[in-house]
């Protein structure tokens, strides 16, 4: 019985880290889908979300307003306000020049892009961690009183709700909406679809936007889990989604979703009953026998070669 | 070889010896070698902090046998790489006492290069073991090792007779040093230690780990570390209920570690150096720091202060500036400084250097233990 | 067309203030044991808004200022020259080269023991920059844990003369051979991905490495790493202060001279300039081989080189292999430099520093990749006082290089016949 809880316990942890990896997997996955570049600063979009939302409560805290959903409204609004513009001018400065260009060329951009804005987070803010306010506290519990007990906590839940309705938003968005019909022509064929009068420049621009917005969420949420933040996290993190992207067929909307909780689940089992030491291996010695047998992810569509 | 490449080389090995002895000036070189920039940036400020004041004061009361101080100071990042750069350029310089480097994975490199140009160390801050065990003239150092701190902690543990603890660490030279040095002796002390293992360091989510300890039903953890990590497994174990008392080495007593767990920093314990700053002899010390707009109270300001103070007193113990006859004026003499009474044993280490438990408060306080 | 400039200008004027004044204006300062924010001091919040003008009118006057720039007179008087003659273009490269390697040869006499130092380590990132245009700039091929093999380079002689006292010049084969063969393990599964799931994977890779040098810490001393490496010796003189290893003797007492410590420094300049002399050559010549030919040839068109029948698994194995390999040669010389190694010099940030040195030099380009070599170590060293802003420039000027010359400093020509028009 022990044994059971521990491990729904682990299991609950993973999910929970899965789902926020799903979330800013989404950003990696829908820009890949319709140019086909990895957005490397992706993650430091995510950590620039997650600032703007600990500078948005500490704001609001100092002009004394404290009363939470108008604290978590307030924060959420100004994440992604910022993300999405920072999204947009990304895309615009480092990414829109050099589209079309040799593939290696977008993705060095990329990476340099991610650089600057690490560095630029860290001289305006400082290297240190930040402690994050705990917002949401408390939780369910399930088990005898004087044994192991299965924890479930409020933040835990509110993260596993707002992925799932982000999701399906963003999936009746993209199939039923004008610009999501857009978004999947662009994808489908960009010269065509720019034939048949739409702005492939402003779907592009959306599709960054969108994504950043999401990172916001994701920043704002695992701001509050894990409890700081510091310059670096994003990076990190990103690394991780973009994983989870690459591990359930980049391109894939229900892909990024489940390769993020099964990355969340296979590194909370191994540090459940491994050791925390070996989480990184084991994720990305999944990722690397899973495009072993499949190369285009566990979602992804075989990509025809073309002549 | 051949003969000209041979005179040749004679001929540039000589033109050296020339170079080296045109810079005996009457002004003796102190290195200060630390991190300026970086992610630990702010633990170099106090190292220079410390050292500048030191050479200021000494230069204020007539120098060392007659002759200024003058710093020559230089930024590693704390990158190993760097470190050794920079001790080449030290050697350039022709400075014969570096007070540094910071990070023992810097000290380590950069400490090989000044033994094997006579230049005598003390870092006022590297706390590995290793940096010593490896029968150098020259290195010294101002602070107590990881294999002094970790036997503390580790008594304190077994005087509280705990049934089991656990020892965690983020699997970096010091943390996992110490975390080490505590299993050792907990298990020497007959302490079961139900875990022992590493964690990442940046990272963020500790939720596997603190079920695992709360499975594991310890009372204390160990946390062999720095603070950014420990305040967030505080945090996430006080949000899991995790009912066990956490420890830590001085990498974690800082205030930092309150403004990320919070309520959770309250009743952690920590070892740390005595406050040099309270002491009563030290006062105007203090006062001088709180003048030029300071802080002395970092853990490194005055343990490099002390640095300075050795490298002055050993060269007026031993009345030369060659840095072999200063190695063995330090290790022969007795010297009070503002961390204390220094006595130096055969490898560089100081004969004692004393760590105190503190109770640390979810305020930033601490009060000592027991 | 005003107006929709006006309300473009508008836009990226408020989207300016959005990304910047933010993060920029307000600071997360701790204050005891609580976070608090305060302002920014008032010249960043006007450099903010300064920003956000300039941008406003750069944009609203974007088309009349793009315009009067190309109407400027070209700035680069070379701009518009004539290609130069292949003959003759070879000939100045190769004197060019030969003047380098002849400046190079004399550099550790009459420079500095802290620049001789630095330029050791300028030769290292060259090394390592050739081995991974091999694989990035010829065959094309992503690699971001490139990093990897110079560490396998490096571990293998840390380990090698910890527990076996092997001197450099056994290790420096072996390091190279085995981090060849790590390469070749790497390659085969890699062989199924292409372009974007090949860069994630050697990615994983590399971290990979780096987490097991990190946790083996009873085979590699984990995060203490491994010191005591011991440095080159020339025919078993030792070029230390004392002889360390027993039948060995000195430099200086050989030859009767002073000791110096520079000795020792020049000696390992020497055999590092050596070894990169070596990777240049050896490179230059397989790039003229068929191999080289067939790497180029699946860069440009996978397809069409498989239909010519050349063999994808080989082509791909082998620049893998050789670009491993030369990462092995770097690794060795890196940890004989050290006398220290720990897995913190491994991390991903190195094999991104590598990337860019290719990438700024200009893919496939072995001279480019030389200069951007010099050019990323040495700047870091002269603008110490930007230190703190040597990232942050650092990712701009590869944003900016990818945007305004993506073909790099020194771009890659292909030797080619030229058609002279008939008289």
């Amino acid at each position: 019985m022990q044994d059971l809880l521990y491990f729904i316990q682990q299991l609950i942890n993973g999910l929970t880290i899965g789902s926020t990896y799903a979330l800013i997997a989404i950003g990696y996955t829908m820009v890949y889908g319709i140019i086909g570049m990895i957005n490397f600063a992706h993650g430091e979009i995510y950590m620039i979300g997650a600032y703007t939302s600990l500078i948005a409560i500490t704001g609001l805290a100092a002009l004394g307003i404290a009363w939470l959903p108008l604290v978590l409204i307030v924060a959420l609004i100004c994440a992604m306000i910022v993300s999405s513009s920072m999204g947009w001018a990304v895309e615009r400065v480092a990414y829109r020049p050099v589209r079309g260009k040799h593939r290696l060329i977008p993705l060095i951009s990329a990476i340099g892009m991610s650089i600057f804005l690490q560095n630029y987070v860290h001289l305006a803010q400082g290297s240190r961690n930040i402690g994050f306010p705990d917002l949401i506290e408390g939780g369910f519990r399930f088990g005898a009183a004087d044994s192991f007990q299965t924890s479930i906590s409020y933040i835990q839940i509110t993260i596993f709700i707002t992925t799932l309705v982000c999701m399906t938003i963003l999936s009746l968005f993209i199939s039923r909406s004008r610009i999501g019909r857009a978004c999947r022509a662009v994808s489908q064929d960009l010269g065509m679809a720019n034939l048949l009068g739409i702005d492939t420049n402003r779907i592009i621009s959306a599709t960054f936007v969108i994504g950043a917005a999401l990172a916001a969420v994701a920043g704002l949420l695992l701001g509050m889990y894990y409890g700081s933040i510091d310059p670096l996290f994003g990076f990190i993190a990103g690394l991780k989604a973009f994983t989870a992207a690459v591990l359930g067929g980049i391109g894939s909307i229900p892909g990024a979703m489940l390769g993020g909780l099964i990355l969340g689940v296979a590194e909370s089992m191994t540090s459940g009953y491994l050791s925390g030491e070996y989480k990184d291996v084991v994720s990305f010695g999944l990722l690397i026998l899973i495009l072993l047998f499949k190369p285009t992810g566990l979602l992804g569509k075989p990509e025809v070669e073309k002549i | 070889m051949s003969t000209p490449v041979k005179k040749l080389v004679t001929a540039i090995g000589t033109s050296i010896a020339v170079m080296g002895a045109g810079h005996a000036a009457a002004e003796i070189k102190i290195g200060i070698a630390g991190p300026m920039t970086g992610p630990v940036a702010q633990y170099g400020d106090m190292q220079f902090a410390g050292a500048r004041m030191a050479i200021e004061q000494i230069n204020a009361e007539g120098g060392v046998m007659g002759e200024k101080l003058v710093a020559v100071e230089y930024d590693d990042v704390c990158d190993p790489k760097q470190a050794v750069s920079v001790a080449n350029s030290m050697v350039n310089e022709g400075v014969r006492f570096v007070v540094g480097h910071l990070c023992s994975s810097s000290t380590q490199p950069a400490s090989d290069i000044y033994e094997d140009e006579g230049i005598l160390m003390i870092t006022p801050a590297s706390t590995s073991p290793a940096i010593t065990e490896r029968g150098y003239e020259l290195v010294f150092r101002t602070i107590g090792l990881d294999s002094m701190q970790g036997p503390v902690a580790a008594n304190y543990l077994i005087s509280q007779e705990p049934d089991r603890v656990a020892v965690v660490h983020d699997k970096q030279q010091y943390g996992e040093g110490i975390a080490t040095a505590v299993r050792d002796t907990l298990e020497e002390g007959g302490v079961e230690v139900a875990m022992f293992e590493g964690i990442t360091a940046g990272a963020k989510d500790f939720s596997s780990l603190v079920t695992k300890l709360r499975q594991a039903d310890v009372d204390y953890v160990y946390y062999g570390g720095y603070h950014p990590e420990l305040g967030l497994i505080l945090r996430q174990a006080q949000q899991a209920d995790l009912d066990a008392t956490f420890m830590g080495p001085e990498g974690v007593g800082n205030k930092d570690i309150n403004t990320i767990a919070g309520d959770a920093a309250e009743g952690l314990l920590v070892t740390l150096p005595p406050s040099f700053d309270e002491k009563a002899e030290n006062q105007a010390l203090v006062q001088a720091f709180e003048e030029k707009g300071e802080d002395p109270s970092g853990p490194f300001v005055l343990t490099s202060y002390t640095a300075v103070q050795l490298i002055a007193d050993g060269i007026e113990a031993a009345e030369s500036t060659d840095p072999f006859d200063v190695a063995e004026a330090l290790r022969e003499g007795t010297f009070q400084t503002p961390i204390g009474t220094v006595e130096y044993d055969s490898k560089g280490d100081m004969e004692s250097f004393e760590f105190v438990v503190y109770e640390w408060h979810s305020d930033g306080s601490k009060t000592p233990v027991n | 067309m005003a107006a929709h400039n006006l309300k473009h200008a508008l836009f990226c004027a408020i989207v300016t203030l959005v990304i910047s004044y933010p993060i920029l204006g307000f600071n997360l300062e701790s204050q005891g044991t609580s976070v608090i924010l305060e302002g920014a001091k008032t010249s960043t919040v006007i450099g903010v808004l300064l920003a956000a003008v300039i941008v406003f009118l750069f944009q609203l006057f974007r088309d009349n200022v793009m315009g009067s720039l190309r109407q400027l007179p070209a700035v680069n008087p070379l701009a518009n020259r004539k290609p130069m003659e292949q003959s003759r273009r070879l000939k100045l490269e190769s004197a060019l080269l030969t003047l380098m390697v002849i400046g190079a040869l004399i550099w550790p006499f009459i420079a500095s023991r802290g620049a001789v130092d630095l330029a050791t380590l300028v030769l290292i990132y060259i090394m390592l920059a050739l081995g991974l245009n091999v694989v990035v700039g010829l065959a094309g091929l992503l690699d971001l844990g490139y990093v990897a093999f110079y560490a396998v380079g490096a571990y293998t002689f840390a380990l090698l003369s910890q527990y076996y006292g092997v001197s450099f010049w056994f290790a420096l084969p072996i390091g190279a051979l085995l981090a060849a063969l790590f390469g070749l393990v790497l390659g085969f599964p890699v062989l199924r991905l292409r372009g974007d799931y090949l860069a994630i994977v050697t990615l994983g890779f590399g971290e990979i490495i780096r987490i097991l040098l990190n946790n083996m810490t009873s085979l590699t001393g984990g995060p203490n790493g491994i010191g005591g490496i011991p440095d080159p010796t020339l025919f078993g003189m030792e070029f230390g202060r004392r002889v360390k290893e027993e039948g060995n003797t000195s430099f200086h007492e050989t030859f009767g001279i002073a000791y110096s410590s520079e000795h020792k420094v020049i000696f390992l300049y020497l055999i590092a300039l050596v070894l990169a002399v070596i990777t240049a050559i050896a490179i230059r010549r397989l790039m003229r081989m068929p191999v080289g030919r067939a790497w180029e040839a699946l860069r440009e068109d996978e397809i069409a080189a498989k239909s010519l029948g050349l063999s994808r698994t080989a082509v791909k194995l082998s620049a893998f292999t050789i670009g491993a390999f030369f990462a092995g040669f770097a690794g060795t010389v890196f940890a004989s430099k050290q006398g220290f190694i720990s897995p913190e010099s491994f991390v991903f940030l190195e094999s991104a520093i590598i990337l860019a040195i290719v990438v700024l030099g200009g893919m496939g380009s072995q001279m480019g990749v030389i200069l951007a070599a010099i050019a990323v170590t040495i700047l870091p060293e002269l603008a110490r006082e930007f230190s703190e802003y040597r990232m942050l420039i650092f990712g701009a000027a590869m944003v900016l290089m990818m945007v305004w010359r993506p073909q790099g400093l020194m771009p890659m020509r292909r030797i080619h016949i030229e058609l002279k028009p008939q008289e």
